[in-house]
C-alpha cells in the first residue's frame, strides 16, 4: 500500500509483509492489553476507579451486541465485541499522537490508517458472521438464507456480502486516513511556511485533532455496531 | 485505493495474517487477563444482589410473621394476666371472708368462755362469801355469848381460842 507515503517491506515465507503495519498493530496491541491489564487488577465486589472504568467500558460494548444480536449468541460474542472495540479505539487515536515518519517512510501510525487492516477485520467480521450462522441455523438453513424472500435474490445477496466487506472495511480505513492525512498536511505547511504560519497553524491543528479523536471513537463505535449487526442477520433465519 | 493495491502493487498477505493472529492473540490475551475475571465479577455481584433482594423479602415476611405471632402472644398473655388477677381477686375475697369468718367465730367463742369463767368465778365468790359469812356470823355469835360468860369461863374460851389460832397457824 502506498497511500500516504512509501513503507517499508520485506519478504518472510514467500509472504510480503509491510515493517510499518506490523509496528503499528503490535504497539495497538500492546497498548490495549496493558490498558485492560492496568484496570483489571485487584478486582472486588465493591468496584474501584479502575475495576468502574472497566466495567462501564464492558457494559458499553456487551450493550452495543446485545442491542442487535439476541439470546445465547450474545454472550459468547461480549469478548469479541470488547476486543474490537478497545483495539479500534486504541488503534484509530494512535496516529493521534503517536506518528513516526524516519527519512519518508512510515514506521509507526494508527494502523487503521491502513486499507489492509481494515479489510482485514472487516473480512474477519464477515468469517465470523458465516460461521456463526452455519453453526446456529445449519447448511441448509444458511445457505437458504441466501435465497429469501425468492431465489433471483440471490444475486442481491450475494452482491450485499461483498459490499458490506467493502463498506465495513473501507469506511473505517476512509475516516481515520483522511484524518491523519489532513494532519500530515496541517503539519507540512506549518513547517514549510514560517514561523507566522508555524502560529496560524497551531490551533488549526489542534481542532482537527480533537476532531480525529472524535471521528476515531464514533467510527471504532459504528464498527462494532455494524459487525454486529452483520452477524445477527446470518444467525437468524430470514422471513 | 483498494483496487489499486489490489491491481497496481502488491497486496500485503502477510499484513493480513498478521492483523489476524495479532487481534485473536490479543483477544484471548484479554480473555485471559481481564474478560474471564471481570465477567465473573459482575454475575457475582448480580447473583449476590438477586440474593441480597430474595433474602430481604424473606427476612421482611419472616419479620411480619414474627410480629403476628406476638401480637397473638401478647394478646394471650393479656388473657392469661387477666384471668390470673381475677382468680387472685377470688381467692382474696374468699380468703378475707373466711378470716372475718373465723375472727367472729373466735370471738364468739372467745366471749361465751370468758362468759363462763365469769360466772364460775361469781359462784366461787358467792360460795366464798357464803362460807365467810357463816365464819363471820358464828365468830359474831360467839363473841355475844361470850360476853355473857364468866370471868373463868371466858379465859377458857379465850385460851382454846388462842389454842384454836396456835392450831390453825
Amino acid at each position: 500500500m502506498t497511500i500516504g507515503g512509501s513503507t517499508s517491506t520485506f519478504n518472510f515465507l514467500g509472504l510480503t509483509f509491510n515493517l510499518g503495519n506490523i509496528i503499528s498493530v503490535t504497539i495497538a496491541c500492546v497498548i490495549v492489553l496493558a490498558l485492560v491489564f492496568a484496570l483489571s487488577r485487584h478486582l472486588t465486589m465493591k468496584p474501584g476507579k479502575a475495576q468502574n472504568v472497566l466495567e462501564y467500558a464492558v457494559d458499553f460494548t456487551n450493550g452495543i451486541v446485545n442491542s442487535s444480536v439476541s439470546g445465547e449468541a450474545a454472550k459468547s460474542l461480549g469478548l469479541w465485541g470488547f476486543s474490537l472495540f478497545m483495539f479500534l479505539l486504541v488503534a484509530n487515536l494512535q496516529g493521534l499522537f503517536l506518528h513516526v515518519d524516519i527519512s519518508g517512510i512510515t514506521f509507526v501510525k494508527s494502523p487503521t490508517s491502513d486499507p489492509v487492516v481494515t479489510m482485514t477485520l472487516s473480512l474477519m467480521t464477515l468469517t465470523l458472521a458465516q460461521f456463526l450462522g452455519i453453526r446456529t441455523l445449519g447448511y441448509k438453513g444458511h445457505f437458504e438464507n441466501y435465497l429469501k424472500p425468492f431465489w433471483p435474490f440471490i444475486i442481491v445477496n450475494l452482491f450485499e456480502e461483498f459490499t458490506n466487506f467493502l463498506t465495513l472495511g473501507l469506511r473505517l480505513f476512509g475516516n481515520i486516513l483522511s484524518g491523519e492525512m489532513l494532519l500530515s498536511m496541517i503539519t507540512s505547511m506549518a513547517m514549510n511556511g514560517g514561523p507566522k504560519m508555524w502560529i496560524a497553524a497551531f490551533p488549526l491543528e489542534l481542532a482537527w485533532q480533537g476532531f480525529s479523536v472524535f471521528i476515531g471513537c464514533i467510527q471504532a463505535y459504528v464498527f462494532v455496531v455494524l459487525s454486529s449487526v452483520y452477524i445477527s442477520r446470518k444467525i437468524e433465519l430470514e422471513d | 485505493m483498494f483496487s489499486y493495491s489490489v491491481v497496481g502493487a502488491q497486496l500485503y498477505v502477510g499484513d493480513m495474517i498478521f492483523v489476524m493472529i495479532a487481534f485473536i492473540v490479543l483477544m484471548w490475551l484479554i480473555k485471559l487477563v481481564a474478560w474471564k475475571p471481570i465477567t465473573k465479577m459482575m454475575q457475582n455481584r448480580s447473583d449476590k444482589i438477586a440474593n441480597d433482594i430474595d433474602s430481604a423479602k424473606d427476612s421482611r415476611t419472616k419479620a411480619a410473621e414474627l410480629a403476628q405471632q406476638r401480637q397473638v402472644e401478647l394478646d394471650k398473655t393479656r388473657e392469661d394476666a387477666s384471668g390470673i388477677i381475677n382468680t387472685a381477686k377470688q381467692n382474696g375475697q374468699q380468703q378475707r371472708d373466711q378470716i372475718v369468718e373465723d375472727a367472729r367465730n373466735e370471738a364468739s367463742n372467745l366471749k361465751s368462755s370468758a362468759e363462763k369463767d365469769i360466772e364460775q368465778q361469781r359462784q366461787e365468790a358467792l360460795a366464798n362469801s357464803r362460807k365467810d359469812v357463816a365464819s363471820l356470823s358464828i365468830e359474831i355469835a360467839s363473841k355475844i355469848i361470850s360476853k355473857q360468860l364468866n370471868e373463868d369461863d371466858q379465859k377458857g374460851l379465850v385460851d382454846s381460842y388462842i389454842e384454836g389460832l396456835g392450831k390453825q397457824k
